[in-house]
């Protein structure tokens, strides 16, 4: 995979937080009161603001897995109008509600990969790779590949690409 | 079927179990006022010149030049996370590698504040004690967060990375 510095700085500061948070998180259990003691407001508060940066944190993760995910679908991808293909099936895929895994399956799919070689692009087992596509042309409501790929075909065809759609 | 690879040589195994029992009888257990805990500190002391010595002359995988600390490596083993993709690796992991420099160097600080702290110039400054504590606790923390990481990449993996560092195996489930 191609190094994008966004998603690295991404990373980095997920770090940095979750350094921060166990600093916090360590600072909160350490001054918890015993039992039978009040907490004070300032502990609550301190407790508060750990899980929202806790929050903050996982919000973080799933722009950048995100991202990644992009990113290493995008690695094989076709030269032809890339960018605008691209987006279109990831609108399909989350309209489908396809989990990582079926989306990563899928998007080898469309690029004609067979059943084989996905599975070794993603060390998975073949059968896993079988049950994968099952769930993508249930979710998608399609018989197999062929009816995957025209669904696609047929949206690029009824709207113009990129610039000309403005 | 599995596939079992050999990969982690006995003497990074009694590293890293003796480090592990070393570290919890030092910061948990011991009184850190006793004249054990510095003994015990100078054998840390010398796994962690030992473990640096054999990043330069050891088996294949724990060489240094075998996991050398890589972002893009990083990045990629995240974009596997991601991607729910298990791509194989044999020796430590790109995002694992990371963390053992971290370990590293962090257990020689404070082996090293620890040495100060005995020395006459330092002896009594509060600054040495300040440091050496708070980088035990960064130890803690990073030791939890390396546990963690290791029971998530072994069930995400499957392939089981706690034994392969008792037995020096890594199993890898195959295609049958």
């Amino acid at each position: 995979m191609k190094l994008d510095r966004g998603s690295l700085a991404l990373a980095v500061l997920i770090v940095v937080q979750l350094a921060c948070a166990a600093f916090f998180a360590w600072d909160v259990v350490a001054d918890a009161p015993g039992p039978g003691q009040m907490f004070d407001t300032h502990l609550i508060l301190e407790a508060v603001a750990t899980v929202v940066l806790l929050v903050g944190i996982v919000v973080e993760w799933k722009y950048l897995a995100m991202l990644l995910r992009r990113q290493a679908r995008a690695e094989k991808a076709l030269h032809v109008a890339a960018g605008e293909l691209q987006d279109l099936i990831e609108k399909y895929f989350q309209e489908w509600a396809l989990t990582p895994s079926e989306a990563d399956v899928a998007m080898f799919a469309l690029k004609g990969y067979s059943i084989p070689e996905i599975a070794e692009f993603r060390g998975s087992k073949e059968g896993t790779v079988k049950s994968h596509l099952n769930g993508i042309y249930r979710k998608a409501g399609v018989s197999g590949r062929a009816q995957l790929l025209s669904l696609l075909v047929e949206d690029l065809m009824a709207a113009p690409l990129g610039k000309q759609a403005a | 079927m599995e596939h079992k690879k050999y990969v982690w040589d006995p003497l990074v195994r009694v590293f890293h179990w003796s480090l592990v029992a070393l570290f919890v009888t030092l910061a948990l257990i011991l009184d850190p006022e006793s004249a054990l805990h510095v003994k015990l500190g100078y054998i840390v002391a010398g796994l962690i010149g030992f473990r640096i010595l054999w990043g330069f002359v050891g088996s294949r995988h724990a060489r240094f030049s075998d996991f050398p600390p890589s972002p893009r490596a990083a990045m990629g083993q995240l974009g596997d996370i991601a991607t729910g993709r298990k791509r194989l690796h044999l020796g430590h992991t790109p995002l694992g590698a990371l963390m053992i420099y971290n370990l590293l160097a962090t257990i020689a600080l404070i082996a090293v504040t620890g040495y100060m702290m005995g020395t006459v110039r330092f002896f009594g400054v509060e600054w040495v004690e300040e440091v050496h504590e708070a980088l035990v606790g960064w130890a803690s923390i990073s030791v939890i967060a390396h546990i963690a990481a290791v029971i998530f990449e072994s069930r995400r993996t499957g392939i089981n990375l706690p034994k392969a560092m008792v037995t020096g195996y890594k199993a890898t489930p195959q295609e049958d």
